[in-house]
């Protein structure tokens, strides 16, 4: 049970990240971004690309893929979201453009072949690709029954500390407590100086970074890179962490992800393989019928 | 008068012998000369069939090179369309279709996955257009494409070996050797060949006093496969079955060993190529299946593909070459006794089933025939994973 235990928090950190992006627009915005496992995706396959097409360290590839995925959270809130709030357009309009520019995105990766337009930032079309072998140092530790690999362990001290200085950005920094500004009241913060555009900006480059640098991470740990990664592993799964944890919230994005990735393991073990995912979404089911504002999900001021 | 008109019925009668000579099953070089036998294939050159469907281009498009710069199939040269399904049911549908109406070509091969060809092949049958798989596995691909409905397809072929012979085989062979006593199943349950190949691995096993001890069932776009490995390992099974294809059993094998497993792994025709046995590494060493080529293998023809394959693409074929390359042989053979008329095309397609019904030729294979289910009945090659990148014989079962 302790290997299954450590694969849940392996896989929770990954949840997790990914969820606090996720959960970061729609704690300012109101809207729920759905190029946000886009993005996810994205990190992943420039990172990828610059290491095996372009011949780069893992590390300059890595800065330069969360750098692209935080620019690509400032082309969303430029093309899909504010237009939209400019004509003061109802909700559904963001959430529906975002669902467009995230397709548009997917299908450019996936148009990726050798001597295509995006040859240069994708030649495996459709295919799933790996990180070779000795991209980073990666022991394998044995301890007590355990089995420990590097990229995973990395994996949650690495989530955990960038969930915890987002935090403290959050609730300590003047950034931060203009973004709680807008999030609570966006004319108010107008009325008292703020740029609310820049900071709206802001929030998505900060969410968009934090959702590739998820990517790479997944395309590291998992040996998965595809233009469907983020789509089929976390597109789905990151709502249900912000519904399970509370929308906007990001203690509650958090916690979400570590008992999403609990929650599948323990119904591969106690039920069944093929309940992994039904059961993951039951509990969602149940937290929206039972408690509708999920675990950490309070009134709307007191949100991000 | 007389005699000009006596000369006429001789003339005439000398002309219809002549043709009906030739009407008897010989060829007709003269109709056939300077034509094109439009054949097309559907494979998965991307998406998670992407690992076969290479290969099997690539030894069609030999053998193609082959017979055109022969003199062709009586004078005809073949032109072979290729297009990639990009592993998709619904887009290997619509290449098929396209293919059949709008390009009107003769014949169709493919597609590479089992999922796929429960869409293309009773298409194909509707269509009245032959079709000739040459890696689907899965149980009813023949004759029954039209599964439930028990009706023999007419126009599909296969000359892919079957799971229903290879996963038995491959199980007995281990059974003999080393006499496992527990095994556990991991399946990929949304894909017919993973889910085909488990009913078959469930169906064998009792057989051989192996004891599953569980089926793990997982979904195929799973990135994630370590908490369904983590339940295998833990229920220290002396063997590990994966009926999965693409890059699913080299991630199986790599995390069961990192997990400290180390019995043996079967698999079925997923394992069967170079790019998984490269991609499962050190950790896919020993690792077995059933297949229906081996390199080394002694049929007359054999060698020379194997030759042919070196000089044109500078690597070893595997078995999806070899049987890519068959295809094209088998179609050709079909194509030079079926007196094709090339302005008839729904007849000229019927000829060509009907000839392929009698293909009786040497191959890559071995001596080709189809049975009368119109599958392939041949020599069976158990073979495993050297650990770098190849395959190692380990028995013949004929």
């Amino acid at each position: 049970m302790g290997q299954q235990i450590l694969n849940a928090i392996f896989i929770g950190s990954i949840y997790a990240l990914f969820a606090v992006g996720y959960t970061l627009v729609f704690g300012v915005l109101d809207i729920l971004n759905l190029a946000h496992s886009a993005v996810f995706m994205l990190g992943a396959a420039v990172t990828y690309t610059l290491v095996v097409n372009h011949g780069q360290s893992f590390w300059v590839a890595c800065v330069v893929g969360i750098v692209v995925s935080g620019l690509m959270g400032l082309v969303i809130e430029h093309v899909c979201l504010r237009p939209l709030r400019r004509r003061q357009a109802p909700p559904i309009a963001a959430l529906i453009s975002t669902i467009g520019l995230a397709l548009i995105i997917v299908a450019a990766i996936e148009q990726g072949q050798t001597g295509s337009l995006f040859a240069w930032l994708w030649v495996d079309g459709p295919n799933s690709v790996a990180f070779p072998v000795n991209t980073i140092p990666n022991p394998t530790w044995y301890f007590d029954g355990l089995t420990l690999e590097a990229s995973k362990v990395a994996i949650i001290p690495i989530s955990i500390a960038l969930m915890l200085l987002l935090g403290y950005v959050m609730r300590y920094t003047q950034v931060g407590r203009g973004l709680r500004a807008v999030a609570e009241n966006p004319r108010a913060a107008r009325l008292m100086g703020l740029d609310v555009d820049r900071m709206i900006s802001l929030t998505l480059i900060i969410s968009s970074a934090l959702g590739g640098l998820a990517g790479i991470l997944f395309g590291l740990a998992l040996g998965d890179i595809s233009p469907y990664i983020g789509r089929d592993n976390v597109e789905v799964r990151g709502l249900a962490v912000i519904v399970l944890g509370g929308m906007g919230s990001i203690p509650g994005a958090v916690i979400g992800g570590y008992l999403l990735g609990l929650i599948e393991v323990l119904a591969l073990v106690l039920i069944g393989s093929n309940a992994r995912g039904g059961v993951a979404f039951a509990a969602l089911f149940l937290m929206l019928i039972l408690r509708p504002q999920g675990l950490f999900g309070t009134r709307l001021r007191e949100r991000i | 008068m007389r005699r000009v008109r006596l000369v006429s019925i001789l003339v005439a009668g000398v002309i219809a012998a002549a043709c009906g000579s030739t009407g008897g099953g010989g060829t007709t070089g003269n109709s056939y000369s300077g034509k094109t036998i439009k054949l097309g294939a559907i494979l998965s050159i991307t998406g998670a069939g992407g690992v076969y469907g290479p290969q099997s281009r690539d030894g069609m498009m030999l053998a193609v090179n082959q017979i055109n710069s022969s003199g062709g199939v009586n004078g005809a040269q073949i032109s072979l369309t290729v297009k990639d399904d990009a592993s998709d049911k619904g887009q290997s549908a619509q290449v098929a279709q396209t293919m059949i109406q709008a390009d009107q070509d003769l014949a169709l091969l493919g597609p590479t996955l089992s999922n796929s060809a429960v869409a293309v092949h009773p298409l194909a049958e509707s269509l009245k257009t032959p079709i000739l798989a040459v890696s689907t596995t899965g149980i009813h691909i023949v004759p029954d494409c039209n599964y439930p409905n028990a009706t023999p397809c007419k126009y599909v072929f296969r000359d892919s070996l079957g799971e229903e012979t290879a996963i038995p085989d491959n199980i007995m062979s281990y059974a003999n050797d080393a006499h496992p006593a527990t095994g556990v199943l991991l399946v990929a349950q949304d894909d017919k060949f993973s889910s085909d190949g488990g009913k078959i691995v469930k169906a064998t096993v009792a057989q051989y006093n192996i004891n599953l001890l569980k089926v793990i069932s997982f979904n195929k776009a799973e990135a994630d496969l370590s908490p369904y490995v983590t339940q295998a390992v833990q229920l220290k099974p002396d063997v590990i079955f994966i009926t999965s294809l693409g890059g699913i059993p080299a991630k199986i094998m790599t995390e069961a060993r990192k997990q400290g497993w180390q019995g043996q792994f079967l698999g079925g025709n997923g394992f069967n190529t170079a790019t998984v046995s490269t991609q499962a590494g050190a950790a896919g060493k020993g690792a077995r299946s059933a297949s229906a080529w081996y390199i080394g293998n002694s049929f007359a023809s054999n060698a020379d593909f194997v030759t042919a394959y070196k000089n044109a693409y500078a690597k070893n074929p595997d078995q999806f070459a070899a049987q890519g390359y068959t295809a094209i042989k088998i179609l050709a053979d079909a194509a030079k006794r079926a007196n094709l008329t090339f302005s008839d095309l729904p007849g000229d397609r019927d000829k060509l089933r009907a000839a392929m019904e009698t293909v009786n030729i040497q191959t890559p294979l071995g001596p080709f025939q189809f049975t009368a289910n119109h599958d392939v009945k041949q020599t069976v090659w158990i073979i495993a994973m050297d650990g770098s990148g190849g395959f190692t014989l380990v028995h013949q079962i004929s």
